[in-house]
Formats: structure tokens, sequence, C-alpha cells
């Protein structure tokens, strides 16, 4: 009898929310998959607001997300939720993967703990180096596909990826960027890397060094989005040049209340901790932003404009 | 008079864009203090090579980065017990380095190199030792692209670090302080 009045005590904590604010402890979080938030969402249908047409690449983003806090399992379990609807494949990690030491017990809790379910369905994690990461143990840590490199490329369907690293942008690298970005034939090309060009985010800002290095090669060459993260925000601001910046560093870590009034400013989260779908088809690049809650913050699409549209353009 | 001062201006801001004796090879190559530098570095780079092997390969164990870590640190470590500030950045290579950092950030891209600085997490109160660790857990600054245009190109172990005014060698495999110089990022 004593111990079904504990059981009940216990049920009834966990109903209210009566949690640490220190998050789960890791073992917690992996024990117990659905947690409030997610419960939320498996409630109800999700919101999917991606075409998922056939033979799209399908992909997640995440920045800033190696906390080992609450809010990183429970975006990580938003993402699996929406992995089994949606089907994405890799996810690319704008740095700041492991954040504070880097001990194997600190790989295994921020980031192999939370998102065990999606290594397991095989999906591939594509890193770049934020200012907290391990230059040398991150690149060549085998799941963050580094392949021992600090900047690298690859490649899906007609999507090539440029993963940089902003944190040591030398002149190598430099060069590397711009000989990559003249010689790729995809129709898409993404960069990503870890200190935003733009940003209306209070606490950093935008990296106006980098932009005037970088800009004008993502220009040249046919660049058409970049993800970023560093300020724990998510920001989608007004395409420059025609090139979309996003900037995604709410994965774990979240910055309250850090916008400064702008122009530029398309759409913006600092309220709550999130991630990002992106499916790719064709000429059209679709976009969903999800907070950890499951809820659709933002959504649209980017358009292509294929060779003949531009001649067509100018011609006229 | 006019044309005196077009003239000092000009070579003022091509000092400060950098690109005069560190990048384009030619130059480094024939300037004794970078060449000198260089010779460094390699030393540096062939005694790690030999007492402590090649740089480790991608793994999935966490585990084995840790230990390959810490196995390459020993080995530097010991074999460079006496290893002291300014083995590699003598005098004339600090100064040499003084005057590229403090010619950039008087420069024209001034402005944009400290905001750059700033928007990168300034990293202070750590005091570097030569040939210990940076220490764990600790962010690393980036360094503004236009800066590091002004420096001297680094075979790809080593990396320049900057911790408060202060310019480290890092290396990155072992998390080791090579060398470092004082009051290299002249404050505002």
């Amino acid at each position: 009898m004593r111990k079904y009045f504990i059981f009940l005590l216990l049920f009834f904590f966990q109903l209210i929310g009566c949690q640490s604010e220190g998050g789960p402890s890791p073992q917690e979080a992996v024990a117990a998959p659905v947690s409030q938030a997610s419960a939320q969402t498996q409630g109800n249908e999700l919101d999917v607001r991606l075409p998922l047409e056939q033979q799209s690449v399908r992909f997640a983003v995440i920045g800033d997300s190696g906390t080992g806090d609450r809010p990183q399992y429970e975006v990580a379990q938003q993402m699996e939720l929406y992995r089994q609807k949606v089907g994405f494949d890799f996810v690319l990690m704008l740095g700041d993967n492991i954040y504070g030491g880097h001990r194997p017990k600190d790989f295994l809790n921020k980031f192999e703990r939370p998102y065990k379910p999606l290594l397991d369905a095989g999906v591939k994690f594509y890193a770049v180096l934020g200012n907290h990461d391990d230059p040398n143990d991150e690149r060549l840590y085998k799941p963050f596909n580094m392949n021992g490199e600090r900047y690298y490329t690859f490649r899906k369907g007609d999507v090539s990826f440029f993963a940089l690293d902003r944190t040591y942008m030398d002149p190598n690298q430099l060069e590397w960027v711009e000989q990559n970005l003249k010689s790729s034939k995809s129709k898409w090309k993404i960069s990503y890397f870890h200190h935003p060009l733009y940003s209306d985010g209070k606490s950093h800002g935008p990296d106006l060094d980098l932009r005037a290095r970088l800009a004008p090669l993502f220009k040249q060459y046919g660049v058409k989005a970049v993800f970023s993260g560093h300020e724990h925000v998510y920001e989608r601001l007004k395409p420059e040049d025609n090139i979309y910046y996003f900037i995604l560093g709410n994965s774990a870590k979240l910055m309250t209340h850090d916008f400064k009034s702008s122009q530029q400013m398309e759409k913006a989260l600092d309220t709550e901790q999130g991630f990002m779908l992106v499916e790719i088809s064709g000429d059209r690049l679709h976009y969903q932003t999800i907070s950890r809650r499951g809820e659709t913050v933002d959504s649209g699409k980017v358009e292509q404009q294929s060779r003949s549209s531009v001649a067509a353009a100018q011609a006229q | 008079m006019l044309l005196r001062s077009i003239i000092g201006s000009g070579i003022c801001m091509l000092l400060a864009s950098g690109n005069l004796l560190s990048q384009t090879g030619e130059n480094q190559k024939q300037d004794p203090i970078l060449k000198d530098f260089e010779a460094r570095v390699n030393n540096y780079l062939e005694l790690r090579k030999k007492e402590a092997g090649s740089p480790p390969r991608p793994t999935n164990s966490a585990d084995k980065l840790a230990q390959n870590r810490s196995q390459m640190a020993g080995k530097v470590r010991e074999v460079r017990s006496e290893a002291k500030q300014g083995d590699i950045f003598t005098p004339e290579i600090a100064n040499y380095f003084r005057h590229q950092t403090s010619a950039s950030l008087s420069g024209p891209n001034g402005n944009k190199i400290r905001a750059s600085l700033h928007h990168a997490e300034p990293v202070d109160g750590v005091a570097l030792k030569v040939n210990e660790p940076y220490p764990q857990g600790m962010p690393l600054q980036s360094i503004p692209p236009t800066l590091l245009s002004t420096l001297p190109r680094l075979p790809k172990e080593l990396q320049y670090r900057i911790v408060g005014s202060n310019l480290a060698l890092h290396d990155t495999a072992s998390n080791l302080i090579v060398d470092f110089i004082s009051n290299a990022i002249p404050t505002p």
C-alpha cells in the first residue's frame, strides 16, 4: 500500500512538471525518449510544411547544440519525431557542438546520447567548428564526418555543401573556398560555418571582417543559402545579393530577448530553442523551423533562378 | 609635401594590408626574420614527429582521441622540458609580429578587425605557459581573417591564437602552447 502511495506521489509530481531546472541526467533523457515537450507534439499530427517530393535532398540543421542540458535533449527528441515523418538522412551542425571539456563523457552526454535515435537510424552529422569546439578532437571524431579536416565539401544530389572553419579563416582556407566554389557544378551551393555574416543579435552581431572576405565569393560563385550559429537565437534575414542567410544558434543554448530592431530581419525567435528542416527539390529549397515544443516558428521557400530565367531577366 | 604624404599613406596602407612581407611566398622566403621563424617552426614539428609520431587518424572512439592526445602531449612536453618563451618567437620575430598586428589594427581595416575580435568572444584571464596545455573547456577566440592574412602562414598542425593581448602558437593535436608573444595585440 505504501509503495502504491509513493508511486502515485511520484506520478503526480511528474504530471505537474515538478522537474529540476538543471535539465535531465542523460540517463533520464534516454530512458524517457518522449518527454513532456515531445508528448505535446505526439498527441497531435506533426505539422510538416515540406512538400516531401520524391528524390529530394532533405536534411536538418542545428547550431550551438552541445550543452548536454535538457533543451538539447528535447530538441533532439523533436528531431527524431520529425525524422520519422520527413525522412531526412543528415544533419548540419553549425558549431559549438561540444561545450566545455572534451572528455569522452562530454562526447557521450552532449552528442551520442541526445542524438542516439537519429544515429541508430543511420542519420549522418556533418559538423563545423565553433569557438567552443576542440579543433583537433572534433575533426578526428568520425561521427562528425569531418574526415580529419577543418573545412571540407560534400555533395548530396544536386546540392554541394561547403563546411567552413570560421574560427581560423586563414589564407589557405580562403583560397580553398574560392577554388571549390568556382569548380562546383552543382545547381545548389550551400555554405555553413559558425559565425554569422549578418545578424541582429545584441550579444555578438555580424562578423564584418569575415563578411568582407566571404560575401563577395558567395555572390560571385552562386551560393544560395548560408547557415550560421554563434548567436543563440533563430533569425532569417532578408536576402543580400540574392543569398539567404539563416542563423540557428539556439538548438540548446538560448539568449532570450537578444535582438535589436532591424530592417534586415525577416523572422526571428529568441524565446525558444529549435532546429530547422530543409528540403531541396529542383529549383526550390523549402525550410521549416521548429521549436523544442514542436511548434513551427517559420517556414517558406527559396527559389533558384534557372539560367534561362536569369538570361530572360537580363534581356528585358 | 602633399606628394610625400600621399606616398607615405600608400606605403602604410600596403603594410597594413599585410601582404608585402608575409603572404606571397617569395618575399617570405627572402626575409631573414621570416626564414628564421619558418626554420624554428619546422624544427618544432620535426621534433614532434620524431618523438610523438604522426598525428592520429579519425576514430569513432572519444576515449581513443583523449588517449592519443595525452600520449602526444606527454612525449612533446618531456622532450621540450627546457622550452621557454622566446624559443620560437625570438625578440626579432616577436617585433615583426607586433609590427604586423599594429599595422593591421591601425590601418584602413582596423575598425572591422576590432569589431570582429569583439564578435568572437575574447578570451582573457588565461595565464599562458610554454609547453603547457591550452586550458580544457576554454573557448578559442577566432582571429579575423584580415589579421591572419598579415601573419606568416603556418603548417596545418599549428595555429595562431589570441589570448587577451597575447598571441600564442598552438599545437592543436597535442593542445600545447608552443610559444607566445606578450602584448602582441595593441589595445585601442
